[in-house]
């Protein structure tokens, strides 16, 4: 592939604002609510802030941050309670695009554990899935109920400078952030009631009862019974708040893995009543953890034997064991063709322009341009093992040049967006900062994206890291019906 | 060739284990080079016996016991008839026409990758080998025929390791065991794969058994383990560098992978303290 950019084109850029129209008016859709601030005025707004701050706390919405200690700390949800809006049409294309790309990337797993023809007729290198840490051959020729591998993703899209959505990363293992666009959605409706009558916004408060009926929906013994599970890594977890609120507004048990067993195939909860049948397990933990029998036997966060009992039908495991290889940052620059491959459509929304760090041409390219880059690595999330180049200095620029060097595989870069921006109110002012959105899509009987999804805010003024494991905080996200 | 292979074990746990799951890769493999006539798979104390075949095409048998044990007996008893009598009889395709034979598997069969590609702390990159041994690898030039190449490293390999008797010890790293000048024969394979991984040919590495007349006098019976090299006009070929042997009718493969970790006879989950559990094995192959 030949360089993206060249340094010169690249020059100063200004990220597309999403509050304010290039004339410093704000755009149509915001007007109605920035009249209502300027008429209520500052005061009203700190007053508002507080609130929401007190309510956040009193509802113990927190998030758990790693790295300061071994157990990682638990934090405050930090929320910002001026609304970002998508308007009808916006939501229209983001919609078709993640319903296209989530069909054609189960389409893909579906290939890549079955026939994998994707690969034999050159779409696809070989190379690029079997030396992928998160190609799953254990469980190659089992085939999930009706082909579908990730009935939750999320996915994160960006804004360019021109104000098109790109898609920034698929989330497919175990996405999370779903329960924070509900307590947003929350206590917005609580401070700020006033908004809400005098906009038109989409519901997202039914994610559960969707994700609820999607699980059912995959019980072997019928959606009738249906005895369903979420299973936690504990409460060290960086999610755990997630996992308790979702079990807990869909009504199914939360467990960990040495709260089941698995005798001759067919998975238990044990009870204080006894063994209970478990149909669905709808996991919160990595691939690698979920099995010791199978995965790494060193695990004691999982089920031994629930692969086996997966392979016989007896239970369904959302998300799909494997999913992961669909959302490996090295395959993500194939998905347009993935879908292209599956489906014979044009892909709706684009990628970002992705160097891959295995093609010497890209390398060099990328170390000659570091300052430019986002590198990555492949299988992390949640902003870790990732070097921004804007703001790095020379000594992590050397440190991200070796590991790419010693494991290319492992890496990809791509050029800095520069995110959109929007106002947020911080400490009693207006100001602009960086953000994204990260919908959630639910593959049941049919794919359905939810109205809206968590808007991420790169709280420090200028960054353009959003994850919340990084400093970022969240808004409540607005779609507007017809 | 005849056998009747007779393969118990047994573990006595100083504490009992619970919730015991356990997977067992012993079925001999059966092909156009070997017939399984009969065989049975036991466990004491009993239980349900599942069985499914493994990505890596490999016959696994499974288990749960999930009351509390002090000991648990696996017992296989197979009688296998081996057919490949000259290991030697084919005739390989010439250099020209290997190279398009190789891309044509792979394109057929994408899985063959994993035995080109995989690189582990058993089976590790051509550059750390070549930093743990004090001498030149071995080197295969395209134009030189295969088996030539393979040969010549199979004497290699008893060069770099001494073959140490009667060792129940199983590095979990190639380049500890090439640091230390010795190894058994898992060690052997490994080293085996990994250098003809580097000529970019596809190997693989196999568990299984072997006529008992191969082992040295006073040498205990136990499962060995070899390479196959998938070689154009001749298929999956066997080479023991152990004892500098292509693999014939006195071999009986069972289980092939990547490496030693995929080909494991045995791997169990249970919850309990194992520590200090040495199994107990007995293992007799008789010729028929």
């Amino acid at each position: 592939m030949p360089p993206l950019s060249s340094p010169a084109s690249s020059g100063p850029k200004t990220s597309y604002h999403e509050f304010y129209a290039d004339d410093f008016s704000p755009r149509d859709h915001y007007r109605l609510l920035w009249d209502h601030i300027r008429a209520t005025g500052n005061n009203a707004l700190e007053t508002k802030d507080h609130e929401s701050q007190l309510a956040l706390q009193t509802e113990g919405v927190t998030f758990t941050v790693y790295g300061e200690s071994e157990e990682g700390i638990e934090r405050i949800w930090p929320f910002d309670l001026i609304p970002r809006i998508i308007t009808a049409a916006e939501w229209v294309r983001i919609e078709s695009g993640l319903k296209q790309r989530v069909k054609a990337l189960n389409l893909f797993l579906e290939d890549l554990y079955g026939e994998q023809k994707i690969i034999k007729d050159g779409v696809i290198p070989p190379e690029l899935i079997y030396q992928g840490k998160d190609f799953r051959r254990e469980i190659v020729g089992i085939v999930p109920p009706r082909g579908i591998y990730t009935h939750i993703s999320g996915i994160d899209i960006i804004r360019d400078e021109q104000g098109d959505f790109l898609i920034l990363e698929d989330n497919l293992r175990t996405p999370s952030g779903v329960s924070y666009m509900i307590e947003n959605r929350v206590i917005e409706r609580r401070i700020l009631p006033e908004f809400f009558n005098k906009y038109r916004v989409r519901r997202v408060e039914h994610y559960p009862s969707l994700l609820l009926d999607a699980l059912r929906c995959l019980s072997p013994r019928g959606k009738g019974t249906a005895e369903i599970v979420l299973l936690t890594p504990g409460i060290y977890n960086s999610a755990y708040f997630e996992h308790t609120f979702l079990a807990k507004e869909m009504g199914i048990e939360l467990a960990e893995g040495r709260d089941m067993v698995v005798v001759n195939d067919i998975v238990y909860l044990k009870t204080t009543k006894g063994l209970k049948r478990v149909d669905v397990i709808y996991r919160r933990i990595d691939d690698d953890y979920l099995d010791p029998l199978i995965f790494r036997s060193d695990s004691s966060l999982g089920i031994a034997g629930v692969i086996n009992a997966w392979r016989a039908g007896n239970v369904a495991i959302v998300n799909a064991p494997g999913s992961g290889i669909a959302d490996d940052k090295a395959v993500y620059p194939y998905v347009p063709d993935i879908i292209r491959y599956y489906l014979g459509q044009q892909p709706i929304l684009k990628n970002v322009p992705t160097y891959q760090m295995t093609n010497v041409t890209d390398r060099e390219y990328v170390f000659d341009n570091m300052e430019r880059m986002v590198v990555k690595a492949v299988s992390e999330s949640g902003g870790y093992g990732m070097l921004m180049g804007p703001s790095s200095t020379a000594a992590s620029r050397k440190e991200f040049m070796d590991l790419v060097t010693e494991n290319p595989r492992n890496y990809i870069a791509q050029p800095v967006v520069y995110l959109s921006r929007h106002i947020c109110y911080m400490d009693g002012e207006l100001e602009a900062r960086h953000l994204d959105l990260r919908p959630f899509v639910i593959y049941g009987e049919d794919i359905q994206v939810v109205p809206g999804g968590l808007t991420r805010v790169a709280l420090r003024k200028g960054s353009l890291v959003v994850n919340s494991s990084q400093g970022g905080g969240s808004k409540d996200t607005w779609v507007l019906a017809e | 060739m005849r056998y009747l292979i007779q393969h118990e074990t047994i573990l006595t746990y100083p504490n009992p284990v619970r919730e015991h799951h356990l997977e067992l890769r012993l079925t001999p493999r059966q092909d156009a080079n070997q017939r399984l006539i009969s065989h049975r798979i036991e466990l004491e104390p009993s239980a349900e016996r599942h069985s499914y075949r493994d990505y890596f095409g490999n016959a696994v048998d499974y288990f749960c016991l999930i009351a509390p044990q002090d000991s648990l007996t696996t017992r296989l008893t197979a009688e296998v008839e081996t057919l490949q009598a000259n290991p030697f009889d084919f005739v390989a395709l010439e250099h020209p026409q290997q190279k398009e034979w190789y891309a044509k598997e792979l394109r057929q069969t994408p899985a063959l990758y994993d035995y080109l590609l995989h690189r582990s702390s058993l089976t590790p990159a051509v550059m750390k080998l070549a930093a743990a041994v004090s001498c030149a690898l071995p080197r295969h030039e395209p134009e030189r025929p295969i088996l030539e190449s393979l040969v010549e490293l199979m004497a290699w390999v008893p060069q770099i390791l001494r073959y140490e008797s009667g060792s129940t010890a199983v590095h979990n790293d190639l380049l500890e065991a090439l640091k230390q000048g010795g190894g058994v024969c898992q060690d052997f394979a490994h080293l085996f794969i990994s250098v003809v991984r580097s000529w970019q040919l596809p190997c693989r590495y196999v568990m299984g058994y072997m006529d008992s007349g191969i082992y040295p006098e006073g040498e205990p019976i136990a499962t060995h383990a070899w390479a196959e090299v998938l070689i154009p006009g001749g298929g999956w070929i066997g080479f023991d560098p152990v004892h500098n042997l292509l693999a014939n009718d006195r071999y009986i493969p069972v289980a092939v992978g990547r490496d030693s970790y995929d080909a494991a006879p045995q791997r169990g989950s249970f919850k309990g303290d194992t520590a200090g559990t040495l199994p107990q094995v007995n293992l007799t192959i008789s010729n028929q």
